[in-house]
């Protein structure tokens, strides 16, 4: 791929870019601060692009170390919103009954391996991790899509293991009944 | 009997979570695993936590 063509073909992934940085950082300002210095460290280092990897999976490699340094950057703010959100109790009595156990069936999801080839159901999963509360959802993702250590993300945050665990596991919770509901059952 | 090694599914839900994150003392495995051996829907639970984690790794990939 010429310059002139990586260049074209790497400011064409800023839009999916920017919903990815948005959907992890729940602040505009700063994906787009991400985001732009992704697309200048992917145009600077062009010529580390050896063509093994697809373009997009190799510039949101670059996103991904890009969104960490912005957490590092707005770690006062990020570990305040982490802090009020571990201070909420969300105890999901509506799943369970009083002796703990569940109240009703999970909806069996089939082959849910089909739905990672629609375009369709990554909408619905980005509009799940979007209803979640801004803490919860940068702690998730920090988690699952950033695939950080759980004590480095509790050190982002500023917050404890145990608070990190429950965060983790509401969100899932919640990120579960959206998906039944939005995807699986329809 | 083994009753203190018996969980609800409150709280095996709680720890299918933390088992992802690595949190889970031996014990805890041991109670988990003992939970899911006997309770179907924890387990389908524990299939959708592992597939959520799956999907989202994937996000703009």
């Amino acid at each position: 791929m010429d310059a002139g063509s990586l260049q074209q073909a790497v400011a064409e992934l800023r839009p999916t870019l920017l919903r990815i940085a948005r959907l992890q950082l729940r602040n505009d300002a700063w994906a787009e601060d991400a985001v732009s210095e992704t697309l200048i460290s992917a145009l600077e280092g062009a010529d580390r692009f050896g063509g093994q990897s697809q373009l997009k999976t190799w510039v949101v490699g670059i996103l991904k170390h890009k969104i960490i340094d912005q957490f590092r950057r707005s770690g006062r703010e990020v570990s305040l919103e982490a802090a009020a959100e571990a201070a909420q109790v969300e105890t999901f009595d509506e799943l369970y009954k009083q002796d703990g156990h569940r109240i009703n069936e999970p909806l069996e999801w089939g082959d849910p391996e089909q739905a990672l080839s629609r375009v369709q159901f990554f909408e619905i999963l980005q509009m799940c991790v979007d209803e979640l509360p801004a803490a919860l959802a940068r702690v998730f993702m920090m988690r699952e899509w950033l695939e950080l250590e759980t004590q480095q993300i509790c050190k982002e945050n500023d917050i404890t293991s145990t608070n990190c665990f429950v965060m983790l596991h509401r969100a899932r919770v919640r990120l579960r009944e959206c998906l039944e509901m939005r995807w699986f059952a329809q | 009997m083994m009753g203190w090694l018996r969980i609800t599914c409150r709280q095996a839900q709680v720890l299918l979570s933390q088992r992802q994150d690595g949190g889970l003392g031996p014990l805890q495995v041991l109670r988990l695993r003992l939970h899911l051996t006997a309770c179907d829907w924890c387990s389908r639970v524990a299939r959708q936590f592992r597939f959520i984690s799956e999907a989202v790794r994937r996000i703009g990939s």
